[in-house]
């Protein structure tokens, strides 16, 4: 009940492998869109061993207050009852929606995020540029009301890990739409590519993790159109392939304006405000960079209306 | 540490040179050639859509750019296959000085070099 029984990202860790090795030969030999760059990709797969590491030096934390809440839970859920699973799959993937979008609204939580986003190309590897300092950010406390509903603490990690696993195929541009039923309901990697997108029509969208359903319920959903390919990164691209300040470079921007700022509420902005806030407004936001580009969109479309 | 956990990492690190490898041996980064006019162009517009830059110079190499408009100076260079961009004022871009054909420019967070033909600078295209 406390500890599951197998990790399902663990197990998988030949697949990735292996489905690296074919994308990267597919971009080589075939005409399947797959672009490379050894330095990004060696960031990359650092970083999700680098946190691989990093989640056993806050596992004995995160697990110690996971099994407080469990001994203070409301119900028992069974771990052997399908509707269980069924019940956790939904609920676990509406606290993995909550979760991103949080990872990207507020700047707190987007210097943990951040490092997942920094490459410039779009390939298996980008899914395991994962965070270091997830733990430090504590999103990991979203995901304890279900233990306190009743939900085992071994349940909801294979779940988690399954949705992990989930999102490690959707990195990639060898697949350009799946079939129509499937785009609507599940994440795909046309959906995906949206949200790893820079230009500013695609931005702070598709936060889903396995089902897209909750982008469209909560109004983030915006699909991929041909007539705009996505350009991938962050707004400001990293100026270097470093990788310590690929993983700490939030933090300390974070760090610096907090020891700049007039006012506790100026510093209260700067941590919890989205990125890019600033109390003047001098710097940009993903809102201001959408409505600069809505505003060209309008002025292009009535300098060609007759 | 147990053994099962070290084998695990040891595996992992493995994995990681093994791909590196392969992407860097067989891996196909994206085409960036010299950057000329019309792909200078372009380029500030994918990168500075609110801008319009007075005037634009090449570097030598063709691996970056700089762009004046009015005050400002906007920065682009090659990183890795793709471009980094950044503005600062053009005050400071004016007070560089190139040595051996190099201009080595202050960012925040990077030192790009710009390949110059000569010494001379500010170019007579931003002057």
């Amino acid at each position: 009940m406390l500890k599951a029984a197998f990790d399902p990202v663990q197990m998988a860790i030949p697949f990735f492998v292996l489905a690296v090795i074919l994308e990267i030969l597919l971009g080589r030999f075939t005409k399947a869109k797959a672009n490379y760059e050894a330095r990004d990709a060696a960031v990359s797969l650092t970083m999700g061993f680098g946190s691989t590491v990093a989640g056993l030096l806050f596992g004995g934390v995160i697990f110690a207050v996971t099994v407080w809440v469990w001994h203070h839970r409301l119900f028992t859920i069974p771990m052997t009852a399908v509707w269980a699973w069924v019940v956790l799959f939904l609920a676990e993937d509406l606290t993995y929606y909550w979760f991103h979008r949080l990872a990207h609204e507020r700047r707190v939580w987007w210097a943990s995020h951040v490092n997942h986003h920094t490459s410039t190309h779009y390939n298996l590897t980008t899914a395991l540029r994962q965070t270091w300092t997830g733990g430090v950010a504590g999103t990991w406390l979203l995901w304890l009301p279900l233990t306190f509903l009743g939900f085992p603490p071994a349940m909801v990690a294979i779940q988690k890990g399954i949705s992990l696993v989930y999102q490690f195929w959707i990195h990639t541009e060898v697949i350009k739409r799946m079939p129509r039923w499937f785009e609507a309901v599940f994440n795909t990697p046309s959906h995906h590519r949206v949200h790893h997108a820079r230009n500013a029509r695609y931005l702070d969208a598709n936060y889903a993790g396995i089902l897209i359903v909750w982008d469209r319920v909560f109004g983030t959903f915006i699909p991929e159109v041909d007539e705009e390919p996505c350009r991938y990164g962050t707004v400001k691209n990293l100026a270097n392939f470093n990788l310590l300040h690929n993983v700490f470079h939030e933090w300390i921007g974070i760090a610096k304006d907090v020891a700049g700022a007039k006012s506790p509420r100026e510093a209260l902005g700067y941590v919890f405000g989205p990125p890019g806030w600033s109390p003047d407004g001098s710097r940009d936001t993903s809102h201001t960079l959408k409505a600069r580009w809505r505003a060209r969109v309008e002025a292009d479309n009535a300098s060609s209306a007759p | 540490m147990d053994k099962a956990l070290l084998i695990q990492l040891g595996g992992s690190l493995a994995g990681v040179v093994l791909l590196v490898a392969i992407a860097a041996w067989f891996g196909v980064a994206r085409a960036t050639p010299p950057l000329d006019a019309e792909a200078a162009r372009a380029l500030l517009v994918v990168e500075f859509p609110d801008h319009r830059p007075d005037a634009v110079w090449i570097a030598a190499d063709g691996a970056g750019l700089i762009a004046r408009e009015g005050a400002l100076a906007l920065v682009l260079y090659r990183r890795g296959d793709g471009y980094v961009a950044r503005d600062l004022p053009w005050s400071t871009i004016a007070a560089l000085r190139p040595s051996n054909g190099r201009l080595l420019v202050r960012l925040s967070d990077a030192r790009p070099v710009f390949a110059v033909a000569d010494d001379v600078w500010p170019p007579r295209e931003l002057a």
